[in-house]
């Protein structure tokens, strides 16, 4: 090497290095890389420092993980706080802030030692507002609708880029979705004048051209001025529009494609822009306009749903579930309110489904209510949902209607179920479903059942208990599964000796932990070491909060509600209720990955991940979640002392 | 004109680099916040060890500005020895003799180095041999004194190690090894190749980050609180 003659021009190669490997970084040319990485510095914070804080902290600069890792969080109004994700190596902090120019939105605290590459704001701005590949990378992981939170590790390390994603934000113009010419009035105009108007014509925003010339376009009223500058100020009415309206108007040139309109609003906070052709205004469009673009919505699919008028219309619809799931990972979701949103869509195409079927097969001769169980039951599906369900009915009176009702809920079962199955839910291997006889009964077979399980407890009833006891409604009249709930409840608080024994089932299978915290994989077989995240992982965290959730009359069947009533019932305490809810959102998160990721190279979504694959900083939070099975553990063994 | 008392160094006039230098320093506060320091860690790779005879060779640093590495403000320099000679220190260290010829000598250098110091402190792993043979070689190419306090990474590893598993009878592990790399690793920081003077400052830069943030949990404020954790227990007190 030779010796560089500006002292202080030297290219600090480990940055360069560091950059040339993360995404968007690495799309830059090696003389731009170069010029970036001299405006780089170096920053330590140890464990357990909070380096931003949602709302206070102004950003001087990006944060780029070197090493170590970080968590970041959100406080609501109680102060009740939510995990929102781990970044590790490579990750970013503060780039919606940044581009937003606010403080910092979420709070960030280090949970191992880290050291951070400083990458000064105005050099960053700079890169968005010059390098096309920026704003697409951060943008994308941004959106204003849903929570922001950037799953980037598990993106940028786990997910395939694809190619037609979101393309409309970048082939449409804004000005092929002006929906119509813009009202103007002059500046003279009175408020209530103005108001009128735009309630006569309905929109949302009004412009404002000088008095001697209509063609000047000078300002911009929108509701929100309306109600902020008017209403809340006890404005007069008469004053003229001009003391209210926003000046001069935002403005994007009508061929821009609608992803420059949408970084205008979002980095200036301005949501409606007047769109320009040949010096004149031509509409106005607003980030609503943008978001409804997005055909692949959950809202939108669940509308479609409601809208099938036959069963086979269906079919195609439950397929659409996963991409649109992507999508929501993509935009930051976390797996617990996916799981809910998958099993929202997952009701809602049963509702139509059986609605449709009751209009084929003509009205049941009694109610029922068609009961979910399992991971249904708990609403914790991911992509690979067997069917576990079954029919309760009401008490026949006579012979002839309990004839009636088993020959028409016999039917009705077998055709539901093979709507379901063509909808790609496949059968329950273990025949847990409302065509087996079995589990098409009267309201008083089905207390007998639990009664006999709950009374006898031997293994096989103890792995009946697992599936049926998390029951839900899914269809149909929801007071026969409620009033079978509170039976159970009665019965189960009854029987001390019955909870024993299903704590104690609970405890047999231990954490996935070895003395030197190594993982411990399955030995044999086609997953050889390979991780069953839902049965090693997962499954302690259902068990304990079903457990306890029996033990004291709890009606939830949803594990984090469940953790969450035993909170407030104050059975857990707060650091206990709080590291199982974080250990088990995040195993969901991984697990959720993995699927998709298996999903989408056409491989059948199972539960066995390879710890190689893992970064660091999952790994590590995987183990940590592992030890707090432990603590779940001696916790139920306080509760359900041996002997 | 020829300027006798060029050759003659106790009536030698300093360079005027050590003049500034020497100013800078005059009424010294030790008693300000840590950040307000700039900070210039260096590493220089020697001939050999040998006190007297031996010399610098390749001069590697860093500074350190509001406590956040200053990644491009970096100094790194070759110099002439004045006895050229293929010793082992030049094996470890990947320098050529061809090199060392075509490098400028460190009458040329030190001023620049120097310069690049300016106010601030000098912080260096076992920083007393840095500090000897610059010491040294300011005497002889520049005719005074290096007047920058410094700062030794080893003492404040020490230190802190100390304050960590001192147990109850105030007995601790003295197999404790301070090498630069053990303590790297020790500390898992990231990692730079050693034996070259720049990697080796950036590295003693990281720990020295590590060591001051972590040290009593960050509480450590000023420059005396510093000076005060690096004392060695037994020698001093």
């Amino acid at each position: 090497m030779v010796v560089a003659g500006d002292v202080h021009s030297e290219t600090p190669e480990v940055v360069v290095e560091f950059l040339a490997n993360i995404m968007p970084f690495n799309e830059l040319d090696s003389e731009k890389l170069h010029e970036v990485a001299r405006h780089v510095k170096v920053d330590f914070f140890p464990k357990g420092v909070k380096l931003l804080t949602a709302g206070e902290t102004e950003l001087s600069h990006l944060y780029l993980i070197q090493q170590g890792g970080v968590k970041s969080s959100i406080s609501d109004d109680e102060g009740e706080v939510t995990l929102k994700d781990y970044r590790g190596e490579g990750a970013y902090i503060g780039a919606l802030p940044i581009i937003r120019g606010t403080a910092a939105n979420l709070d960030i605290e280090t949970v191992e030692d880290t050291f951070c590459f400083l990458l000064p704001r105005e050099i960053f701005l700079d890169l968005i507002n010059t390098q096309p590949g920026f704003p697409q990378y951060y943008l994308k992981s941004f959106s204003e609708k849903i929570v922001t939170t950037a799953y980037t590790e598990l993106r940028s390390h786990k997910m395939t880029r694809r190619g037609d994603e979101d393309l409309y934000l970048f082939s449409m113009q804004v000005g092929d979705i002006v929906k119509q010419d813009p009202c103007v009035v002059s500046v003279d105009t009175s408020i209530q004048q103005a108001a009128k108007l735009m309630a006569d014509a309905r929109i949302g925003s009004l412009l404002i051209h000088s008095p001697e010339n209509s063609e000047d376009i000078i300002g911009i009223i929108t509701d929100r001025d309306l109600r902020n500058k008017v209403l809340a100020q006890g404005r007069d009415y008469a004053e003229p529009v001009e003391n209210i309206m926003s000046s001069p108007v935002g403005t994007v040139l009508s061929q821009s494609v609608c992803f420059d309109a949408l970084l205008r609003m979002m980095s200036t906070g301005i949501h409606h822009l007047g769109v320009e052709r040949k010096g004149k205004i031509i509409g106005i469009i607003t980030s609503h306009d943008i978001m409804l673009l997005q055909g692949n919505s959950p809202y939108s699919l669940f509308k479609e749903i409601g809208k099938q008028q036959e069963i086979r219309g269906l079919y195609p619809l439950s397929q659409k579930i996963p991409e649109m799931i992507r999508n929501l990972i993509k935009e930051g979701a976390k797996a617990g309110n996916i799981a809910r949103m998958i099993s929202i869509l997952n009701d809602h195409i049963l509702e139509r489904l059986l609605t449709l079927l009751e209009y084929e097969m003509g009205q049941p001769p009694l109610d029922y209510c068609w009961l979910l169980m399992g991971s249904e039951g708990r609403r914790e599906q991911t992509f690979k949902t067997d069917q576990d369900n079954a029919i309760i009915y009401a008490d026949p009176k006579n012979d002839q209607e309990r004839e009636a009702a088993e020959e028409y809920f016999t039917e009705f079962a077998r055709k539901a179920i093979d709507h379901l199955v063509n909808c790609g839910y496949p059968l329950c291997p273990g025949e847990i479903m409302a065509v087996n006889p079995k589990w098409c009964q009267p309201v008083s077979v089905w207390k007998n059942h639990f009664e006999q399980w709950v009374a006898a407890p031997d293994p096989q009833e103890l792995l009946h208990a697992t599936i049926f006891f998390d029951f839900r409604a899914g269809f149909g009249k929801a007071s026969l599964a409620t009033s079978l709930r509170q039976h159970l409840n009665e019965i189960t608080q009854r029987q001390e000796l019955y909870l024993l024994h299903l704590a104690r089932e609970c405890m047999a299978g231990r954490a996935p932990l070895s003395f030197f915290k190594n993982f411990i994989v399955e030995k044999d077989g086609e997953h050889v070491n390979k991780l069953d995240i839902k049965r090693q992982g997962l499954t302690p965290f259902v068990n304990f909060a079903r457990v306890l959730a029996l033990k004291h009359g709890i009606r939830e069947t949803n594990t984090l509600s469940r953790l969450h009533v035993l909170f407030k019932e104050k059975v857990l305490g707060d650091e206990l209720w709080a590291m199982a809810v974080e250990a088990y959102e995040m195993q969901m998160q991984l697990r959720l990955i993995h699927q998709l990721n298996q999903l989408e190279s056409g491989i059948m979504p199972d539960n066995h991940i390879d710890p190689a694959s893992l970064s660091d900083l999952e790994k590590r939070m995987l183990r940590d979640s592992f030890e707090v099975i432990e603590r779940l553990h001696s916790f139920l063994k306080t509760m359900f002392p041996v002997g | 004109m020829f300027d006798y008392k060029e050759c003659i160094p106790w009536l030698r006039k300093p360079h005027p680099a050590l003049v500034k230098n020497r100013e800078l320093f005059a009424d010294f506060n030790q008693g300000r916040p840590l950040h307000e320091y700039t900070f210039v860690v260096c590493d220089t790779e020697l001939t050999g060890l040998n006190k007297r005879k031996d010399e610098i060779i390749s001069i590697g640093a860093v500074r350190i500005v509001n406590l956040q590495v200053e990644l491009c403000q970096t100094f790194h320099r070759y110099i002439q020895p004045k006895n050229i000679d293929p010793n082992q220190a030049t094996l470890v260290h990947r320098i050529t003799p061809q090199e060392l010829k075509a490098a400028p000598p460190m009458d040329e250098v030190l001023p620049e180095f120097v310069e690049f110091c300016g106010d601030a402190l000098i912080v260096g792993h076992f920083v007393g041999i840095d500090m000897h043979f610059l010491g040294k070689a300011a005497r002889k190419s520049l005719g005074g004194m290096i007047s920058n306090p410094s700062v030794d990474t080893m003492r404040l590893a020490r230190g802190y190690e100390e304050a960590k598993c001192v147990d109850f009878y105030g007995n601790c592990d003295q197999s404790q090894s301070y090498n630069l790399d053990v303590l790297s690793e020790q500390f898992n920081l990231p990692r730079f190749k050693p034996h070259d003077a720049l990697e080796d400052a950036l590295q003693t830069a990281y720990l020295f980050l590590y060591l001051i943030k972590k040290f009593k949990h960050g509480g450590i404020k000023t420059l005396k609180e510093l000076y005060l954790a690096g004392r060695i227990r037994g020698l001093m007190s």
